[in-house]
């Protein structure tokens, strides 16, 4: 906005923020404030008193609680389970979300717009009104308590939204290319392997980190699905610890932040590739 | 491999995982929601009844309104939320990579992790918000034992979450080309002018979408925390909403069809609420021209 | 209307200097039209006199009043995008409106003044549809009407026509110059098309490297550029430039020789360049011609334009369209040295 007064610099050079460096400063401390509080009371002495102010920093540091976390419930079995989930889930989902959005940005126009209202429809179904059946569905295949119903969305490319993000993003290369590429003789496989593929690497990268994070933090699905205690995953696992200690926050916050750390590096890694674009829409396509 | 047939074989698995988790479980929802079942015995026909049963139902009426009076509050909330944190952080200033990160940050934060977080945070004897509030005075309200500061907790939650709508606003925004703002000061508007005629009615087509998906997800987005926080609580049932009275009538009761059928409810009414949105915001779009 | 002034404007951009000490005066009435090559500065001038920069130093004046320190929107200037810049969710009328309504003015007489611009340009029929049911050319109306509507003290034109294939250019060429004269507007053009420049501005500014070479008429411009650069920069094809050494009191340039007069022996101690336009080049069997080799020739309607190989050097030759020699044939050229202009080698001044 260029409010009357204030000249706006070109687009494109970085400015000073003036007026918006204390607003935004504040709306990032709030935004934050929940993460640091769940570090700083991780790590406060667990059966101390409570604190009578809020505590930014407790003192003493106490890392006995990530130990006791540990000892009480098998979180790093858990944790193995999400990586094996995680491991499985998010290589299909990026191959099979690049399939689909690749097939359809090659479709015919008028098939293509189908796909994509399907799509749409698809996305905007509520999950929890598919909970049940689909666990009936799992049920009559025997296939509860196994991680295939937790990999299983990854054949859509876990979510729809993915789909389409490959979809706008390969619309976006010019079509000549894959023309050339046919030309050549390469058959969609390889294309797609070759030519669309390197194109759309931030892309890529955007979408396994989505898929990570939603994976890894899944909570719902797990909890329908797994009944053997050995197969928890870390989020299954962290309600495991609220339910044998539940007063014990520091207990609970130690839990959390080894449930949260992977997520949030995973994300901190990649933020810059949709953050931080000066024209973030370059993948979003909107 | 020929290119008819490559496409085909990429499209299929995504056809495929439609079909069977989406298109399928569809279906036998829509059947479930008239039978009996309990996964032992065979499904047991009943026609509508469950559908008596859940409209003389005290605990989904109250779920229903529940989550109506969630999603009345908070989608509004988030929207207003998204848009606003857009334009403050749109621009490229020194800095804003982080102040964009931080507000995205807590959407990242695993269910199971956030609510726990939570739970912490609003307990009223020394949870650091109480601790916080009470620092000015004697102010400390029972966050999760009343039913009031408990629906609000939910709440509130849930605004800490806006990180994808504002990336979506933000790209919005950043697509409106400069020349159109640089052509509104030159022509002298005033800032409230250049919002209400340039940004706004620029941004409507994608602020709807967020509108209309946001009272989708705010239907089922607060199972988590219904789940763990509060437990559905304060009781009766404060804080229970439709995803968790789902949850609990196929999980725990193992009714589930008559969990289907509110299912089905459910999806009815958030087509409804979505349709009403469409038909104001029609109406209301033609106060846009100049 | 005013008049306009800039005066010692400077603009950096991190390391890029745009503008350096620019002066530019367009007087009350005056269609002043800026033109350079891409880089030298013309965007950056006009939008620091509408405000949407500012300069490091220097004052900008519209009129009497010293604007500098003014936004945009008090400086009474109306701007046209080189794109535009129509709002797609407008109509046309609402688009043209637009200022007016910011400005708080009543509807009933904003609907005056759109007519009223509108009718200016020609564009009435169009007020009801939206941009994207518009011609390039009517797009380009409805931005114009804009510019007219909230009756401006100065207008500001970037590159107005560089988006319209060459018909409509034309045309449209004609209508705003129709259109300032109506007016008695003060216009400040800016254009990297010399034709443009040198068929509409009353006067025109040729820039380089953040400042202004030279002002003057067309004619001035075109006959007497005061550096090398303004006289390649201006003509098409451009000037053609040969080496000058002399001796036993001759110039000699490429295949000429000329005797030189009176100040010659003076300026000889300098090394020299000499320019002819393409348009000078006479192709005749007149005693003294030099021979020339044709390399390339180029037939462009009713005129032709020859390439030839001189001494060792290319010359661009100017002539008539029924000329089309073969390549490789031999033609006599010659040039009078009235029509010839002298530089300076090292600074490119203009020495005669």
């Amino acid at each position: 906005m260029n409010p009357p007064g204030r000249w706006a610099p070109r687009q494109g050079l970085v400015a000073s923020g003036g007026w918006r460096h204390l607003p935004a400063a504040l709306v990032a401390a709030t935004f934050v404030f929940p993460l640091w509080f769940m570090l700083s009371g991780s790590l406060r002495e667990a059966g101390l008193p409570p604190p009578r102010t809020p505590e930014l920093v407790p003192w003493p540091l106490a890392f006995g609680n990530y130990e006791r976390a540990i000892e009480l419930v098998d979180l790093p079995r858990y944790a193995l389970n999400s990586l094996m989930v995680v491991g499985l889930a998010v290589p299909l989902t990026v191959l099979f979300a690049s399939w689909a959005g690749f097939a359809m940005s090659q479709l015919p126009k008028r098939t293509a717009g189908v796909m994509v209202g399907v799509s749409l429809v698809a996305l905007m179904v509520p999950v929890t009104a598919l909970l049940v059946s689909r666990f009936a569905l799992f049920r009559l295949l025997h296939l509860t308590d196994t991680f295939v119903p937790l990999v299983a969305p990854s054949l859509m490319g876990t979510s729809p939204f993915y789909v389409l993000l490959f979809y706008w993003s390969f619309k976006r290369v010019p079509g000549e290319l894959f023309e050339a590429s046919r030309l050549a003789g390469y058959g969609s496989l390889r294309t797609w392997w070759r030519v669309a593929m390197p194109l759309v690497r931030p892309v890529t990268v955007a979408v396994a980190v989505l898929a990570f994070v939603f994976t890894w933090s899944n909570f719902i699905d797990p909890l329908i699905y797994l009944f053997d205690e050995r197969k928890f995953t870390l989020p299954l696992g962290l309600r495991s610890l609220a339910q044998l200690d539940p007063q014990n926050f520091p207990l609970l916050l130690a839990g959390s932040v080894m449930a949260t750390a992977p997520v949030v590096a995973a994300f901190l890694y990649v933020q810059r590739h949709f953050l931080q674009r000066h024209r973030g829409v370059g993948w979003l396509g909107r | 491999m020929s290119s008819r047939r490559g496409l085909a074989v990429m499209l299929a698995p995504y056809l495929l995982g439609l079909a069977a988790l989406i298109v399928v479980p569809a279906a036998i929802t829509f059947g479930l929601a008239f039978t009996e079942y309990d996964l032992i015995r065979p499904a047991d026909f009943t026609g509508l009844s469950n559908f008596a049963e859940l409209a003389g139902d005290d605990v989904f009426l109250i779920s229903l309104r529940n989550s109506l009076t969630f999603a009345a509050v908070a989608v509004p909330l988030r929207l207003l939320g998204a848009l606003g944190l857009a334009l403050l952080l749109h621009r490229r200033f020194r800095g804003v990579g982080a102040y964009r990160t931080s507000v995205y940050l807590p959407t990242v934060i695993p269910d199971m992790a956030y609510a726990l977080l939570w739970l912490w945070i609003f307990n009223p004897l020394f949870g650091p918000l109480n601790l916080f509030l009470g620092l000015f005075g004697d102010f400390s309200p029972r966050w999760l034992t009343d039913p009031t500061a408990a629906q609000a907790a939910v709440i509130v939650m849930s605004l800490f979450q806006i990180g994808e709508g504002f990336l979506v606003a933000m790209a919005t925004r950043q697509e409106i080309p400069g020349e159109l703002y640089e052509l509104a000061s030159t022509e002298g508007a005033r800032p409230w002018h250049v919002f209400r005629r340039v940004t706004l009615p620029m941004m409507a087509p994608t602020l709807l979408l967020l509108l209309f998906r946001d009272t989708i997800f705010s239907f089922q987005a607060n199972f988590v925390p219904a789940l763990i926080v509060t437990g559905g609580g304060p009781p009766p049932y404060a804080t229970t909403y439709l995803p968790l009275f789902v949850y609990r009538n196929a999980f725990e009761y193992l009714r589930y069809g008559y969990a289907a059928a509110a299912t089905l409810a459910m999806f009815v009414v958030t087509g409804v609420v979505v349709y009403l949105q469409w038909r104001i915001v029609r109406r209301w779009r033609r106060s846009f021209v100049v | 209307m005013s008049g306009l002034t800039l005066e010692g404007i400077h603009k950096t951009y991190g390391d890029v200097v745009a503008l350096r000490g620019l002066e530019l005066t367009a007087a009350e009435g005056e269609l002043l039209v800026v033109v350079g090559p891409s880089g030298c500065g013309k965007t950056t001038a006009l939008r620091v006199v509408a405000g949407l920069e500012r300069p490091d130093a220097g004052r900008v004046l519209i009129g009497e009043r010293d604007v500098t320190r003014l936004a945009p929107a008090k400086r009474n200037a109306s701007m046209v995008f080189q794109t535009y810049a129509l709002f797609p969710h407008l109509t046309a009328g609402d688009n043209i409106g637009f200022g007016l309504r910011a400005r708080r003015m009543k509807r009933a007489e904003v609907t005056l003044r759109v007519r009223e611009a509108a009718a200016l340009v020609r564009c009435e029929e169009v007020l009801d549809r939206h941009p994207y049911e518009l011609s390039g050319g009517e797009r380009q109306r409805v931005a114009l009407a804009r510019a007219l509507a909230r009756h401006p003290d100065v207008f500001l034109l970037d590159e107005p026509l560089s988006n319209l294939d060459a018909q409509l250019r034309v045309e449209t060429r004609a209508e705003i110059e129709s259109l300032h004269r109506r007016l008695g507007a003060t216009m400040l053009y800016v254009t990297h098309d010399q034709v443009e420049a040198l068929t509409m501005g009353d006067r025109v500014a040729v820039m380089r490297d953040g400042s202004v070479e030279q002002v003057g008429t067309p004619e001035e411009v075109y006959a007497a550029p005061v550096n090398r650069f303004v006289a390649r920069f201006i003509g098409i094809p451009p000037l053609n430039i040969l080496p000058v050494t002399h001796r036993g009191g001759r110039f000699l340039a490429g295949p000429f020789s000329f005797a030189m007069r009176g100040n010659d022996e003076r300026l000889a101690r300098r090394p020299l360049e000499l320019g002819i336009r393409p348009e000078h080049l006479v192709i005749s069997t007149a005693k003294g011609n030099a021979v020339a080799t044709v390399a390339l020739v180029e037939v462009a309607g009713p005129e032709t334009f020859i390439h030839v190989d001189a001494a060792g050097h290319r010359l661009i030759v100017r002539a008539p369209g029924s000329m089309r020699p073969k390549l490789g044939s031999e033609l006599l050229i010659g040039v009078r040295r009235a029509n010839t202009l002298l530089f300076d080698a090292e600074t490119g001044e203009t020495l005669s």
